[in-house]
């Protein structure tokens, strides 16, 4: 789904400071805003602050400074939890499963947040999107390879039918076939009008599925404009190489 | 070794089994050690006790005996009351004491090092309240009835097995069954994914206290029925808590139950074959057996 740029703003955060310590800003001074039905792309360098930014919209990183807002709802103080009642869904990179719950109670765990009657209807639409998952349902989810608990991860993340999806890195340690399985999926998803923001390390391939992609350098965003555009340009590389440049620096 | 040493095995091992539930899910979702557990055990008993006084004296003073046992239909009412008591002071306790330390993010050995001091503090205060000295839930006398095999247990003893039992499944059922037990068992994983799934780990955690301590008054009293009560009861059963939960595997319902038997029979045992002063050892012996050969339990997972 090409987000239309008069789409309403969905997801926003302005001068966002956040870290683990408050002396120690990791994320500084973000603006940053998502349309709706719109697929963000989040790049950067290693150590640039992408996955520390994400996990401070999703509610697992104090924010030093600054709003989060989602659907006009301020979300700068609310629990983790909370934001995902709210409409906000995050899937980490790693330990984005429950490995001792089957697959079946992954799914049951997350949907214990909607309505009693939602929930079979919820969890029987999120089988037919992922036969698999349906087919291997009583087994435990520790028992998957590295795509399936991608797959099972996502799906716990959608059964709440949430307003924007943000993942983290989901193509980390996967083979390079099930990367292609996981974006296209991701795109699919994409298209059935959930806002997506991805983070990710496999550039060339995530800008080809993007509508857009910011560039986080040290912390603070550096580059912002159409995927398509970006993955042509000159300056994608420049600000990549740039930053491991200054690294190399520091360390010499 | 007699038959009968299998009876006083199991009697003694549902009391442990129960116990060690409560310390194994309190350290599978709080992820440390609670020493004051045992003062649960004790300050649930003594609730258990004032309570059935104070309705036996609110009934004149004399309740007839529920059929082959020992006690009339105070001490089954006063049960559910101080099961609900003994949550209601672990929350307190969790309140003023472990909550404040988890949300400063306080290393494991201050939170076990503070139950130390809930523990002394608990009984230090049973002590206040109602004295050092042995008391009992009923004075009356019961006949050991014949079980076949040599072996004889009285009426309160079977009764205590089969609260136990019935226990033991119900909660089982619960964490595999419910929502709240799936709830438990994912925060006991993965408290941060928990969250992100929607899931309020405070709840858990409330509810976590509120299960154990239950359990653990249930223990009180049944150690109570069959034995007596003491200040001291809950910290004398501590160490045999403690191996069961590891032995059973540390957030095992069924691994915990069933270790409490292995240790209850192991110290009934030890008692018939070396005499009752070695029944302490026992537990100790698993304990450190158990830390060294094979320390995720027999149910337990690896971490």
């Amino acid at each position: 789904m090409t987000s239309s740029p008069d789409a309403p703003t969905v997801l926003s955060a302005h001068g966002l400071f956040s870290g683990y310590e408050r002396d120690l800003p990791i994320v500084r001074g973000v603006d940053l805003a998502v349309r709706q039905g719109e697929f963000l792309l989040l790049l950067g360098p290693n150590g640039a602050g992408k996955s520390t930014l994400v996990k401070t919209i999703a509610g697992l990183v104090p924010v030093h400074s600054g709003t989060i807002d989602l659907q006009g709802a301020d979300l700068t103080s609310t629990h983790a939890h909370e934001r995902l009642r709210r409409g906000l869904a995050f899937v980490p990179q790693t330990e984005n499963v429950f490995t001792t719950l089957s697959i079946h109670e992954n799914l049951l765990v997350a949907a214990q947040i909607l309505p009693r009657a939602e929930r079979s209807r919820r969890i029987g639409a999120l089988y037919q999107m992922f036969p698999d998952l349906e087919r291997l349902k009583a087994l435990r989810a520790g028992q998957l390879s590295g795509g399936q608990r991608q797959m099972l991860a996502v799906a716990r993340a959608l059964i709440v039918e949430p307003a924007v999806l943000i993942l983290d890195e989901p193509s980390a340690g996967l083979a390079p076939k099930v990367v292609s399985e996981v974006f296209a999926r991701l795109r699919e998803i994409n298209a059935t009008g959930v806002t997506t923001v991805l983070v990710e390390q496999n550039v060339k391939a995530a800008l080809a599925i993007a509508d857009r992609a910011i560039v986080l350098v040290e912390g603070q965003v550096r580059l912002e404009g159409v995927a398509r555009e970006l993955a042509q340009g000159p300056e994608l590389g420049a600000l990549f190489l740039g930053a491991q440049g200054r690294r190399r620096e520091a360390r010499a | 070794m007699t038959p009968q040493v299998l009876v006083d095995g199991v009697i003694a091992g549902s009391m442990i089994g129960l116990g060690a539930i409560g310390i194994t899910l309190t350290y599978s979702i709080l992820r440390f050690a609670n020493f004051a557990h045992g003062e649960f055990i004790s300050w649930g008993a003594y609730f258990a006790l004032a309570i059935a006084a104070a309705l036996g004296s609110l009934a004149g003073g004399n309740v007839p005996s529920l059929g082959p046992f020992s006690f009339g239909w105070t001490l089954p009412v006063a049960l559910v009351l101080a099961v609900g008591l003994t949550a209601g002071l672990a929350l307190v306790v969790d309140a003023l004491l472990f909550g404040p330390l988890r949300q400063r993010g306080s290393a494991v050995i201050i939170l076990v090092m503070a139950s130390f001091g809930a523990s002394l503090a608990l009984r230090n205060m049973i002590e206040f309240v109602f004295t050092s000295s042995p008391r009992y839930f009923s004075t009356d006398l019961q006949i050991a009835q014949p079980l076949g095999g040599g072996m004889r247990a009285t009426p309160d003893q079977l009764l205590t097995v089969g609260v136990a039992i019935v226990l033991v499944v119900g909660l089982h059922l619960l964490l595999t069954r419910t929502a709240i037990g799936r709830s438990m068992r994912a925060v006991s994983e993965n408290r941060q994914l928990a969250s992100l799934a929607g899931i309020d780990a405070r709840k858990v955690i409330r509810t976590v206290w509120m299960l154990g301590a239950g359990l653990a008054c249930v223990a009180g009293v049944m150690s109570g029925l069959v034995v007596q009560v003491r200040p001291e009861m809950g910290l004398d059963l501590l160490l045999p808590l403690f191996a069961a939960a590891i032995l059973g595997g540390i957030g095992s319902v069924p691994g915990a139950m069933l270790a409490g038997l292995i240790v209850g029979l192991a110290e009934s045992s030890a008692v018939a074959l070396f005499g009752a002063e070695w029944r302490s050892a026992v537990a100790f012996v698993i304990l450190v057996a158990i830390l060294l050969l094979r320390p995720s339990g027999l149910f337990g997972r690896h971490e």
